[in-house]
């Protein structure tokens, strides 16, 4: 049972473990920069949120933002290399193994990748902060890196599975993922929205994932209503995308 | 049961195109059996079909007696398969991609650590196995293909064109180890190469826009033609000009040309007398009577030369 996704995760992995440095540069490199720009750069003009210095408003954001573009970035490429360049999903699929396992497979290693990135970033942050979050409130984090990666890298697997020109995923990146994400309150509090648009924008599952970080970083509490709509959202992005997979290789 | 494959009236159609037409056939197990065909003729589409990854317009086809749509995991336990174009991981080692092959299959680590040094050295790279398969030459990378279509032992390899490409040695290299697979497994090939279906393949089929135009072996193939009359002239200069004049000759078919010397068959032996009497004696240098070839059999049935 899985052995194909199993044995594809331990293909991702082992190549991940060969780059794993250059990468964790790399993409640490961004969300630093955003730190830096805005938690120091800025700390004389932005006055305290809520109470809690800017710095440290923003940090539980760009922990999470690097996790799930990880690991929509992973999924979608991956998915879209392994398809359409070397041709490897060809070879998987001339295997006794199915296609549920190659769509697991994938997402697993996505996962795999939004967390690791994620944790990384976080211990760079804490350790260039002078701020601490008790780490009883990591633990609460846990299903926030969980789960916005587990969705991330379900929409990543359904990008590279059926958009077949490169660029188009960069397209679906820059016109719905990043705004999606910068939307959902990692710069400001939701609050700034006017009343109609907070509505909206409260349900968005980006805003669970952020929102419900900050508060389990900031605060160590589990918003269970962010943790409900991640849930939902997982299985029916995770049950999206293992169709949409299937109806590709079917045809 | 002695059949490893048997196909019944598979086609496969794109909007108006039948890329495969109804296509039967019966492959006997232990044999090497080779599809020729023209670019373009329907063979990797075929081949896809058999291997599970597209699914037919119409008809059926079983592997070891296991129907390719409603058994096709068992079908796919079965069968070991090599591309036309070399799907490698480059991002893992020689040994890795043999690896992670035989973990899809669920074989135990003692036994794929065997089964691969066996095939490394058989293959002859056992010294490259850590190496990344975009620093090997494209005869060792299409070994490596084929080694890794064989770690799980199938009963039945498809090769899609095995050898395009390489150099005569590799070539040669490749057959002999094809025919070593023998009787034990049975070989489903396709190939643009007269040579290779004639020395290698027990049986031949030559298809042309999706359908089988003739099955037999070698000289069987060759015998039909036997009827034929096939000639090669040699000139001493001026092939241009002789071909353009060739080509005009209502009786002259087949016309194959190599510089100066053509290759060609006539409608009748009666047509001789006419034909020297067109060209006149100035040029010739050698014109003699051929054994037909398999390449005239294929240029008879698909007349591939007319539409290049
Ligand atoms: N996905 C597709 N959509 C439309 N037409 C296709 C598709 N795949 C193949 N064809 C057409 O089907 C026909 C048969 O193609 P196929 O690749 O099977 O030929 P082939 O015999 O393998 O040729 P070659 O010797 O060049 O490899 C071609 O005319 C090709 O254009
Ligand atoms: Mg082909």
């Amino acid at each position: 049972m899985f052995r194909g996704a199993i044995a594809i995760f331990w293909r991702d992995l082992l190549v991940l473990r060969r780059s794993l440095l250059s990468e964790l540069l790399a993409v640490i490199a961004y969300p630093l920069t955003l730190y830096l720009a805005f938690g120091i750069g800025l700390r004389g003009y932005i006055a305290d949120v809520d109470g809690v210095p800017y710095a440290l408003f923003i940090a539980p954001g760009l922990i999470s933002m690097t996790a799930v573009s990880a690991a929509f970035n992973d999924s979608a490429w991956s998915v879209w290399f392994h398809r359409r360049v070397q041709r490897t999903i060809e070879e998987y699929r001339v295997t006794p193994i199915t296609v549920y396992d190659i769509v697991i497979g994938k997402i697993f290693s996505g996962f795999a990748q939004g967390t690791i990135k994620g944790f990384a970033v976080a211990l760079v942050i804490f350790i260039l902060t002078p701020f601490r979050f008790p780490p009883a409130h990591l633990l609460a984090y846990l299903p926030f890196i969980f789960l916005g990666s587990m969705i991330f890298s379900c929409v990543g697997t359904i990008c590279g599975t059926m958009i077949d020109k490169p660029e188009n995923i960069g397209r679906v990146e820059a016109v719905v993922i990043v705004p999606l994400i910068f939307m959902s309150g990692i710069f400001f509090p939701l609050s700034s929205y006017p009343k109609e648009a907070f509505a909206v924008i409260s349900l968005f599952p980006t805003t669970a994932i952020f929102e419900g970080a900050r508060q389990a970083l900031l605060n160590g509490r589990v918003a269970q209503l962010s943790v409900g709509i991640l849930l939902a959202t997982a299985v029916i992005a995770f049950a999206a995308s293992a169709l949409t997979f299937n109806r590709k290789m079917s045809e | 049961m002695t059949y490893a494959l048997e196909i019944d009236g598979l086609s496969k159609v794109y909007g108006t195109m039948r890329a495969v037409d109804t296509f039967s056939l019966r492959v006997q197990r232990g044999t090497i059996f080779g599809l020729l065909g023209p670019n373009g003729a329907g063979k990797t589409t075929l081949i896809r079909m058999l291997t599970t990854l597209l699914r037919p317009s119409a008809g059926s086809a079983r592997i070891e007696g296991h129907d390719i749509l409603s058994s096709a995991r068992t079908v796919r336990s079965m069968i070991g398969v090599v591309p036309q174009d070399n799907n490698l991981d480059r991002y893992l080692t020689c040994r890795e991609n043999l690896v992670l092959h035989a973990r899809m299959y669920a074989m135990a680590s003692a036994e794929y650590n065997r089964r691969i040094d066996e095939l490394l050295e058989l293959i002859g790279l056992t010294n490259r196995q850590h190496d990344f398969p975009d620093t090997f030459s494209g005869g060792m990378q299409r070994r490596l293909v084929v080694a890794r279509a064989l770690v799980h032992q199938p009963r039945i390899l498809f090769l899609d064109e095995p050898t395009t490409g390489l150099d005569p040695q590799s070539r040669r290299a490749v057959w002999n180890y094809v025919q070593s697979l023998t009787p034990q497994m049975t070989i489903f090939l396709t190939t643009h190469y007269m040579d290779e279906a004639d020395t290698l393949c027990d049986r031949i089929v030559i298809m042309d826009h999706g359908r089988a135009l003739v099955d037999g072996t070698a000289a069987e193939l060759k015998e039909r033609l036997a009827h034929a009359h096939m000639y090669e002239l040699e000139f001493s200069s001026d092939g241009e000009r002789y071909e353009k004049l060739l080509r005009e000759l209502p009786f002259v078919r087949n016309l194959q040309r190599t510089g100066n010397s053509f290759r060609l068959a006539l409608t009748g032996e009666e047509f001789l007398k006419p034909l020297m009497d067109r060209i006149g004696g100035d040029d010739i240098r050698k014109i003699c009577l051929k054994e037909p070839s398999l390449e005239d059999v294929f240029i008879e049935l698909t007349g591939k030369e007319v539409r290049e």
